[in-house]
């Protein structure tokens, strides 16, 4: 909060890219999901999928990582320390937006 | 600034929350139904080769019927026991190629129990209403064919409405064909269930279940 006023992460606080976050935090620390599985559960292009994902890692909110798994290559997603606490904070920040009332 | 005015642009507060609450159901729910639409097929398959098998052997050999008149439960036995080995490779291998870890081993192993429950009370049901009698064939299909609609529709109610209706589209295919397609009823049975579980399937896959 800055100046009574609440900044939220802006990397995440985009529809796509909080959606996919999202479903980075919603399994166990640990887990990962494939590209192909965050990209027909959201409904997303190829593309757009890719761009969001870049900005997330850029910002080390997930890593990507590459498997081939028998003759099929496989994208694997995963939410890193450091972005798993920064959905922490982005949401907890968002309760206290909803909370926040202006004093008269 | 208002509440819920959370200091950038394109997304409220309260949007953000939603599109959370959203999202993690969408998530939970695809892990559930991962291969669904491939297992299925798989059970429209299977339905048919029971059906169609019952149709030919009352029809070219009406002698063994009359001397064997359960030789339909080791065909549904043998029948039944693929479905279910099949469904849990195909759910396996459909869950690993979307998630690794924890969230994807539970939601296969409470996906295989509620189908385990569904075929069992398909078996149980008709035994509790002491209908495992000579001659009751018909009435137990009937039954057990009902229970397993009743579970798709469950299940689709739970996590993807395409599924439910499937499961209506079967017991359809199954039941209308009982009562009004009189001898060839079990022939026609077995291809409607084939049609519907074809169809299903790439309903499904188009509605977006991996």
């Amino acid at each position: 909060m800055t100046d009574g006023k609440i900044v939220l992460d802006e990397t995440i606080h985009q529809s796509t890219r909080l959606r996919i976050m999202t479903m980075l935090v919603s399994v166990p620390d640990g887990d990962r999901l494939t590209y192909g599985f965050i990209q027909e559960t959201l409904g997303l292009t190829g593309g757009n999928l890719t761009t969001h994902l870049r900005k997330l890692e850029d910002a080390g909110h997930l890593a990507i990582t590459k498997e081939v798994d028998g003759s099929k290559p496989r994208t694997w997603v995963q939410a890193t320390p450091s972005g798993l606490s920064a959905f922490a904070e982005y949401l907890s920040n968002l309760h206290k937006a909803l909370n926040w009332s202006p004093r008269t | 600034m208002q509440r819920g005015d959370v200091g950038t642009a394109e997304l409220t507060a309260q949007e953000s929350l939603q599109a959370i609450h959203t999202t993690m159901e969408e998530a939970r729910s695809s892990m559930y139904v991962a291969g669904t639409a491939t297992i299925l097929l798989l059970w429209g398959v299977i339905a048919s080769v029971g059906f169609i098998s019952m149709y030919v052997t009352e029809t070219l050999a009406p002698d063994f019927v009359a001397d064997n008149p359960w030789f339909p439960a080791p065909l549904w036995g043998v029948l039944v026991t693929v479905g279910m080995v099949g469904s849990a490779i195909i759910g396996t291998r459909a869950g690993s190629t979307g998630a690794s870890g924890d969230a994807i081993r539970s939601a296969g192993i409470r996906v295989f129990l509620f189908w385990l429950a569904v075929a069992a009370a398909a078996l149980l049901v008709p035994a509790g209403a002491g209908m495992w009698v000579e001659g009751a064939g018909d009435e137990i299909g009937h039954v057990a064919i009902g229970i397993v609609a009743l579970g798709h529709v469950l299940f689709g109610i739970m996590h993807r409405p395409a599924i439910a209706v499937v499961g209506l589209g079967l017991a359809a295919a199954f039941f209308v064909p009982s009562y009004l397609a009189g001898d060839a009823a079990l022939i026609v049975s077995g291809v409607s269930m084939l049609a519907v579980a074809a169809l299903g399937w790439a309903w499904i896959r188009r509605s977006g279940v991996l």
